[in-house]
């Protein structure tokens, strides 16, 4: 029996793991593409689809990416729309953590009576994206001269509601008596907020900081709409520039999923953490 | 060091629940009083309010000649130790000592050395750069009593400081209380429901029930001199034996039995009779007749419960009586014993009210 046993929980670990191997595969699949197609020349790629195996025009595609000067000045080169999106991206991120975090602060801690009817206001905006939105948003953006910023790229993006909700729920874990024992120890509002609020939730707050760079990043509608100046063009629009369906296309593509990438893998101890940790670990 | 003082202090909540019911107090410099109670009955409250974490709703608050109601809880000059220490987690625990003396831009040095003082006392002066959670239950105690000394209050709040510690430890650390307390000679207030806790710790104990003092005074006066029969239950371990009794002008009845030594008692009321496990002793005269349920070794003496013939209680069951009785008596189960004691050492209560008799 005991045998018996033990062979069919080993058949089911065999069994689980290749489901999960399967579905790892399955999500690996469209980068995997995208990074053998970037080594292909672009007939190849507009001729025979995307490439699973890996060809040998990665050194041509790379350099064209590189040396790439596009637009009616030729301003637009790899490395600007580059520095363009990490700008928009790292200043949504940081902003949006932070002021989440301010919100979040503000709806827990300090009892006011429509905190409450605020809170789910700033819930309801989770259903109206920038995108349902865009013509609103660009009228107040255009009354605001903000049309060809990076203010205006940034700006719109930064009520993300999930940030604000993360922190609520991660305060709301903290014991009342952190607040009660920092009140007898003389610290006001200000002081425990950033004496409690900041080191307590940074760590947490990195996956939201995580979060809400790969929205900033991913943006493409807003960005386009907002700026008419090559100066301005982020990395995801240099793609459409550079040709979909082109070898150099995916070299680029495959460049634009490296600062993500390199920031999830930095962050992914606290991201994880947050998503999966529930007990007191703070 | 001050005193304290409450005057007609009430509490009611937003909601229109009342929790503290007019509440005078006088609580002297340098004194330890203990405010025990059931879970919900208030002292948990009334404590805060003297920190300044909770309102207050009617009355006032004195620390030494000052009124303090509207005085934030930093500027009272009170530190308070809690139920879950509420350590700082993420400072180390010199951080955890100094915070509150930062705040109030204390010299760098004077914080050193009032640090350097209280961890020596503590015996936690090797933790000091330890984070709180690589500290046991006890040396977070410990911790949490260091940050409270470091402020060097007027008036020390403990808010069951021991309630998470294990058994012994616990005893050990209400000695620690008692001794720090006795020789910093700060004035105290501790809540507890432990009632050997608050027997043991306190000059004076409040009995607290429902938000409001029931008695007041110092432990031993409120174990033999108890005011009402609910001050008489809560305090005493093992609990008082009540049996209910009427008087019919001569004599206690209880059931079939009747109790003889009483005089000028109401003949239409229900009473309660109160005996203390330890006033009672085995004698053929006895006025109890029990048949042994159980009994307890404590090494130094027995308890011994038994059912008492002849009286049900109140819910119907056999009446439980409890004997408190040296180690060397150790009755069979089922064995029958006949119990004495002297009138004199008895309460009767109005079992209505709960106002004492005799």
């Amino acid at each position: 029996m005991r045998l018996n046993h033990n062979q069919k929980s080993a058949r089911s670990i065999f069994l689980d793991h290749g489901i999960l191997m399967l579905g790892a595969v399955f999500l690996m699949l469209p980068i995997l593409l995208m990074i053998a197609s970037s080594t292909h020349t672009s007939s190849v790629i507009s001729q025979q689809g995307l490439q699973l195996l890996p060809g040998n025009q990665a050194g041509p595609n790379y350099v064209r990416v590189a040396r790439l000067e596009a637009g009616f000045t030729d301003q637009i080169t790899a490395l600007a729309m580059l520095k363009n999106s990490l700008v928009i991206a790292t200043s949504i991120a940081s902003l949006t953590t932070v002021l989440s975090m301010m919100a979040a602060y503000a709806i827990v801690y300090f009892k006011f009576p429509v905190a409450g009817l605020l809170f789910w206001l700033t819930m309801l905006t989770l259903l109206l994206p920038l995108e349902s939105r865009f013509v609103t948003t660009f009228q107040v953006a255009a009354t605001l001269g903000l049309v060809n910023t990076y203010g205006g790229m940034v700006l719109p993006a930064l009520a993300i509601a999930l940030g604000t909700l993360f922190f609520r729920q991660l305060f709301l874990s903290f014991p009342g008596e952190y607040l009660e024992a920092a009140k007898l120890d003389g610290a006001g509002p200000v002081r425990f907020f950033k004496d409690f609020i900041v080191p307590l939730a940074w760590r947490r707050g990195g996956a939201i900081f995580v979060v809400s760079f790969m929205i900033g990043w991913n943006q493409y509608l807003w960005p386009l709409i907002l700026s008419t100046d090559e100066t301005r063009y982020t990395v995801l629009r240099g793609i459409r520039l550079i040709g979909l369906e082109s070898g150099p296309g995916m070299a680029l593509a495959v460049l634009t999923i490296l600062p993500p990438l390199i920031l999830v893998i930095l962050f992914q101890r606290y991201f994880f953490k947050a998503l999966v940790d529930t007990k007191d670990s703070f | 060091m001050a005193q304290v003082e409450l005057k007609q202090v009430r509490k009611t909540y937003p909601n229109g629940a009342e929790a503290i019911f007019g509440v005078d107090m006088q609580i002297d410099d340098g004194e330890l009083i203990v405010f025990v109670g059931p879970s919900g009955c208030g002292k948990s409250t009334l404590l805060r309010m003297v920190a300044g974490l909770e309102s207050v709703t009617s009355g006032d608050i004195l620390i030494g000649d000052r009124l303090i109601n509207d005085v934030s809880p930093s500027e009272r000059d009170v530190a308070m130790v809690f139920q879950n220490y509420a350590l700082y987690p993420h400072m180390s625990v010199r951080g955890n000592m100094s915070y509150g003396l930062k705040n109030r831009k204390m010299d760098k040095a004077e914080i050193e050395r009032r640090i350097t003082d209280a961890a020596k006392m503590l015996k936690i002066d090797q933790f000091l750069d330890r984070q709180p959670n690589q500290l046991s239950g006890g040396q977070r105690q410990r911790v949490a009593m260091g940050r409270a000394i470091v402020r060097n209050p007027q008036v020390f709040l403990f808010d069951e400081p021991l309630s998470n510690l294990d058994a012994k430890l616990r005893v050990q650390m209400r000695i620690e209380i008692k001794k720090l307390q006795r020789r910093m000679n700060v004035t105290s207030i501790y809540v507890t429901h432990d009632q050997t806790e608050a027997m043991t710790l306190a000059d004076r104990l409040a009995v607290i029930n429902e938000g409001r003092v029931e008695q007041m005074g110092a432990p031993m006066e409120l174990y033999s001199n108890p005011r009402t029969l609910f001050v008489a239950s809560f305090i005493g371990s093992p609990a008082i034996n009540l049996i209910p009794v009427r008087f019919d002008g001569t004599s206690l009845l209880a059931g079939d039995i009747s109790i003889a030594g009483f005089s000028g008692l109401p003949k239409d009321k229900d009473l309660v009779l109160g005996v203390r496990p330890d006033v009672l002793t085995v004698s053929d005269a006895g006025q109890f007749a029990i048949s042994v349920d159980l009994v307890e070794q404590h090494g130094g003496e027995n308890l011994i419960y038994g059912s008492l013939s002849g009286v049900s209680a109140d819910n119907g069951d056999a009446q439980e009586m409890c004997l408190k009785a040296s180690h060397d008596l150790l009755p069979g189960i089922d064995e029958k014993m006949k119990l004495a004691f002297n009138p004199d050492d008895a309460f009767v209560f109005e079992k209505d009210t709960g106002t004492r008799l005799i």
